[in-house]
């Protein structure tokens, strides 16, 4: 997992895939967010990472972790894929996420996954996320707008 | 001539010596006409006689050649009985009257039945069927009735029907029904039908691979597009026109793709049955005006005149908006995409005189469908054969995907076309439908 540093907000951006994970990072840089990128769920609530920045993969209590994700890092929307590596799905990481209750119920979670399953989506409208997108069928540029959209009490002007 | 009495009693009327000579000479002269008569009778009985002798050799030939035929038969029958009881399918024979008169040994392993405790019985009685697991066929005594009427009837093998067995378990089975024909009426059926368990898991599985696979690919499509998107947009730098030029085209192709990919998802959906509803309410004309938006730019690099015509009592329906758009979708851009530049396209959604159903139609004068070819138009990956040579950018999956999302909602479709002349396409959808 690796993060990059700003004054802007800040992104949790969750993508089993580097090259989509890239793409991810790249954008919402260029629309002036920190990015926290990570693989997997593990990576997501590992200690070591929190503490380093740096991606590390040893499991730890979700209580420990979210505690130490809580006081390192100050996440203003997550980016989340649903299929990732290890054995938690991107269901799994929202549970986990909200249990710790706070402000961490109440951030933005924008799904983008390839899966286009009605189930999955329902399960996701029913725990609580923003919005799900379609990964294939959604431009980029549009998921940031609606995230920016989001995080902005303000109207905001779409990205160039 | 005389007979020999007649001149008996003519001697006795004239007793005369002259009188007896002529006499006697008028008996010789009988005698000999009535032996010349008897020759040429007994001449004639051996006629007859001959004529029996022929006859009866060619009686005897005749019975023998009937004894040949017989034996050809028997060995004829012996043979059918042989391959009918070889072959896998279950063949079942019935009377114009529906009883059983034959089933084969593939019938008894298949449905538990043996022949003698069906021969003689209606074949209704013995071979009900379910639709589905559990939902009985009430349409099958009226199949029966058609079939005797002297229509062939073939099911469907992407929708078999379940067989019961005597123990009341079920299989799923592809059949056909043909009338028995003799000297113009029908005198019974035969039925033969499998047991295509085998096929459908081999189906299911290949279309669960396709489904992983297309799932797969969408993916490194996603890269594609989000870096060919960051490329076009100026993200790294400037790029020169030559450079989007040709990023656009790749960026294009890659939609292309992923519209393939979503197509062979949906056709793996139907297929599977899992495809989910998700009925909301749907304003028909808002996602119709939605739907010529979306692709407004290319029926304006077209110049197609677009009109419509919307009904004004057009209800607001519970339905799912998703499925109604991909048919709107696929019909619309289908007409766009077959119609020359200029050319014109119709519209029209209305509701039916009861108020039970909505039609919606799309009209155009464009390449039309080859008359050949209309049968097979809503076949998966069928492309008529004017759209193959003229269109590299269809996969053959969107007349597929309406008819299926159409007749599951209880709606059917149909066109009218002919070629160089345009299609109309129908769709014709109960207000209550559930897509």
């Amino acid at each position: 997992m690796n993060t990059t540093h700003s004054t802007s907000k800040t992104i949790l951006a969750i993508e089993d895939d580097t090259a989509l994970l890239g793409a991810i990072t790249a954008k919402l840089q260029k629309a002036d967010f920190s990015v926290i990128a990570a693989r997997s769920v593990d990576e997501v609530f590992t200690k070591e990472f929190l503490q380093t920045g740096a991606a590390t993969l040893s499991s730890k209590s979700v209580a420990a972790t979210l505690e130490h994700l809580q006081s390192l890092q100050h996440v203003d929307a997550v980016w989340l894929d649903h299929n990732l590596i290890g054995t938690d799905d991107g269901l799994d990481f929202i549970v986990k996420f909200k249990a710790n209750g706070g402000t961490w119920s109440t951030i933005p979670i924008f799904v983008v996954s390839n899966s286009a399953n009605p189930d999955l989506i329902k399960t996701y409208a029913e725990i609580g996320i923003n919005h799900y997108y379609l990964k294939a069928e959604h431009k980029l540029e549009t998921i940031v707008n609606d995230i920016i959209a989001a995080l902005s009490p303000q109207p905001v002007t779409a990205l160039a | 001539m005389q007979s020999a009495s007649t001149k008996e009693k003519k001697l006795t009327l004239h007793p005369g010596r002259g009188d007896t000579q002529t006499a006697i000479l008028n008996v010789l002269t009988d005698y000999q006409a009535i032996a010349h008569e008897s020759t040429r009778s007994r001449r004639a009985i051996l006629n007859v006689l001959e004529d029996l002798e022929r006859s009866n050799a060619a009686l005897i030939t005749k019975t023998q050649e009937m004894t040949e035929v017989a034996e050809r038969l028997l060995q004829k029958n012996a043979i059918d009985t042989a391959i009918l009881e070889s072959i896998g399918d279950a063949i079942i024979v019935t009377s114009s009257t529906r009883a059983i008169t034959f089933v084969n040994h593939a019938f008894e392993v298949l449905t538990g039945w043996s022949a003698a405790e069906v021969l003689g019985r209606d074949i209704v009685s013995i071979l009900s069927r379910e639709n589905e697991p559990g939902n009985l066929e009430l349409k099958f005594s009226n199949t029966i009735f058609e079939v005797l009427q002297g229509h062939t009837h073939c099911s469907d093998i992407t929708k078999p029907s379940f067989r019961i067995r005597k123990d009341n378990t079920t299989f799923p089975t592809n059949s056909t029904m043909t009338p028995v024909w003799l000297h113009g009426n029908v005198i019974g059926l035969v039925k033969s039908f499998r047991d295509i368990t085998k096929e459908l898991d081999i189906d299911k599985a290949k279309t669960e691979f396709v489904s992983l696979a297309s799932h797969q690919l969408r993916t490194p499509l996603s890269a594609i597009n989000w870096y060919t998107e960051m490329l076009l947009s100026g993200d790294v730098g400037p790029i020169t026109e030559g450079q989007e030029k040709y990023l656009t085209e790749v960026y294009r192709g890659n939609q292309r793709m992923i519209s393939l990919v979503n197509a062979l998802l949906n056709v793996t959906r139907m297929t599977l049955g899992t495809f989910v509803l998700e009925p909301e309410m749907v304003d028909l004309v808002t996602l119709i005006h939605s739907v010529i938006h979306e692709q407004k730019i290319e029926s304006d690099k077209k110049q197609l005149q677009l009109t419509t015509f919307f009904e004004p009592s057009i209800p607001i329906i519970q339905s799912d908006a998703k499925l109604l758009r991909m048919v709107m979708q696929n019909l619309i851009s289908n007409a766009i995409k077959y119609t020359s530049l200029g050319g014109t396209i119709e519209l029209s959604l209305c509701l039916d005189p009861t108020g039970t159903h909505f039609l919606f139609t799309v009209a155009d004068n464009g390449i039309g469908i080859p008359k050949s070819q209309h049968e097979r138009i809503f076949t998966r990956l069928f492309r008529a054969d004017n759209v193959r040579v003229n269109d590299t950018e269809g996969n053959g999956l969107g007349l597929y995907i309406v008819k299926a999302i159409i007749e599951n909602s209880g709606g059917r479709v149909w066109f009218e076309s002919e070629e160089n002349a345009g299609s109309t396409f129908h769709v014709e959808l109960p207000v209550g439908s559930s897509s």
